[in-house]
């Protein structure tokens, strides 16, 4: 298992964010649902080693992030896309990029190559020496997905990664998401049950800081059978039944 | 993408009729074309950091530093050759006076959440972030205390006056990081540091009876010794990840 996470709080101010979540994920891609302030990106804080947890025990790629030495090792093979990407305006899509891949420790020879293939990866070859401040909202988030995997990492962690994407880019995305699930733990944390559907293999669902449901798609759906979920397609009728489940 | 026999240019140009052999590999030698078209190359100060802090990610994390940025090395430059014209002027060392306040600011803008715009990305980073705040405060100090001495130099007293300021800057820079730090916001880092200075200041003028008494008295360069090394170990401690989560 590349996260294994059991009985993991964290605490913001008086408010429990993540309450008690225990869960394990090997390669494949995994998809966070729930809605806002359920703790989906607190979590995702957490496994990306930027935020320590109140209590709880969490390994990521069979290390722990506790240690230094270790952390380092979780880091390197790590991508992390935040929800709120903060970038610097007069940096290129290159330069940034590189950036990150430089502070990722990927070995100075490997970099131009392993950006130039990413950029591309992304689509945007076209802009590779644009300045952020002139680039889109949906740019901008491609941006931030190219460093993440610039590093081809074995631990992708995306938050609400296809904000901002138009449905176009949304659907190349998936086929990126699968693409990179096949070798890859992928965590994406999101509320676009839409995005799961079509590109996780396993999904969790997340209320109020706890994990209320963890399984495949299809069991997701199968939670709406004999319910009056409201909901457009059977995934989203078997979400909003999980979640008025856990809620009475 | 671009392979095969046939070359389309997917940003929209024409197709390309060519003899490609059928092994070439187009696709993976525009990417190699690519990297060396769009490849950055570093400026001499991020060359010279590479070979000096040995890791081209410290080294582009450090003249990333927003407190380097021009504006606030003018603004720096300005308050210290204001105060060195003051110093001739008056006698009182204000470039001593005012350093520690100017490079807590420095040091206070140089990291943290809603000053480095990728802050949170960064600390997911196998660079340290830690290293980073400690090159970046680094350079900070060091910048003011070039910029100090080229004052001080002008005002002729170099040499006494460098280690009046370097040490309390050392102290205030301290107590102005590990407020930011615990805060988690560099204006209240700022704040702190600035407010101890003049607390200190004004202090030193009360018992003293000279308002340089901050920086020339030599009985006081053991507590602000004490008093930054204690201010690390609180950045130590509040940017630290609990061992024992596994």
């Amino acid at each position: 298992m590349n996260v294994e996470v059991s009985d993991l709080t964290r605490k913001l101010g008086r408010t429990q964010a993540v309450a008690g979540v225990t869960m394990a994920t090997g390669p494949g891609v995994f998809g966070l649902l729930g809605p806002n302030g359920a703790g989906k990106t607190s979590l995702l804080r957490m496994m990306a080693t930027v935020l320590p947890p109140s209590s709880g025990r969490i390994r990521l790629l069979g290390r722990d992030p506790g240690d230094y030495g270790q952390r380092k090792q979780i880091r390197r093979r790590l991508g992390y896309l935040p929800q709120n990407l903060g970038y610097y305006p007069r940096f290129t899509v290159v330069e940034f990029v590189e950036y990150f891949a430089l502070l990722k420790e990927m070995p100075p020879a490997r970099v131009h190559h392993a950006v130039a293939a990413t950029v591309e990866r992304v689509g945007l070859g076209d802009k590779a020496k644009a300045k952020l401040r002139t680039l889109s909202g949906g740019m901008l988030r491609r941006v931030g997905i190219a460093q993440a995997i610039v590093n081809e990492p074995e631990l992708l962690l995306l938050d609400e990664p296809t904000a901002g994407l138009d449905p176009e880019q949304r659907v190349t995305f998936r086929a990126l998401l699968r693409d990179l699930g096949q070798h890859a733990t992928v965590i994406v944390s999101t509320h676009l049950v839409e995005d799961v559907g079509a590109a996780c293999s396993q999904v969790g669902l997340m209320n109020r800081g706890k994990l209320v449901f963890q399984g495949t798609p299809g069991e997701l759906t199968a939670r709406a059978e004999g319910t009056s979920a409201a909901g457009d397609s059977p995934l989203e009728r078997g979400y909003s039944a999980m979640l008025a489940q856990a809620r009475s | 993408m671009i392979g095969g026999h046939e070359v389309t240019d997917d940003r929209g140009g024409p197709t390309v009729p060519g003899p490609v052999p059928g092994d070439v590999d187009l696709g993976r030698v525009w990417l190699g074309v690519a990297a060396q078209v769009w490849r950055r190359s570093p400026g001499p100060l991020e060359r010279l950091a590479t070979r000096v802090l040995r890791s081209p990610g410290l080294a582009r994390a450090l003249v990333t530093t927003p407190s380097l940025l021009l504006g606030w090395v003018v603004a720096t430059m300005v308050v210290l050759v204001a105060g060195a014209l003051a110093t001739r002027g008056t006698g009182t060392p204000f470039v001593a006076l005012l350093a520690p306040g100017v490079a807590a600011a420095g040091i206070a803008y140089g990291y943290g959440p809603g000053i480095d715009p990728a802050w949170e990305l960064s600390c997911s980073m196998a660079v340290s972030d830690r290293m980073v705040l400690l090159v970046r405060a680094l350079a900070v100090f060091g910048l003011n205390a070039v910029l100090g001495l080229a004052a001080s130099a002008a005002s002729g007293a170099a040499t006494a006056v460098t280690f009046g300021w370097l040490v309390p800057m050392a102290a205030v820079c301290a107590l102005a990081l590990a407020t930011a730090t615990v805060a988690q916001s560099a204006n209240v880092g700022v704040a702190a540091g600035v407010a101890g200075w003049v607390i200190m200041v004004l202090s030193g003028q009360a018992a003293a009876g000279r308002l340089a008494a901050a920086v020339t008295d030599t009985a006081l360069v053991l507590p602000y010794l004490a008093f930054a090394a204690c201010c690390a170990v609180i950045v130590l401690v509040a940017t630290r990840i609990p061992r024992g989560m596994s």
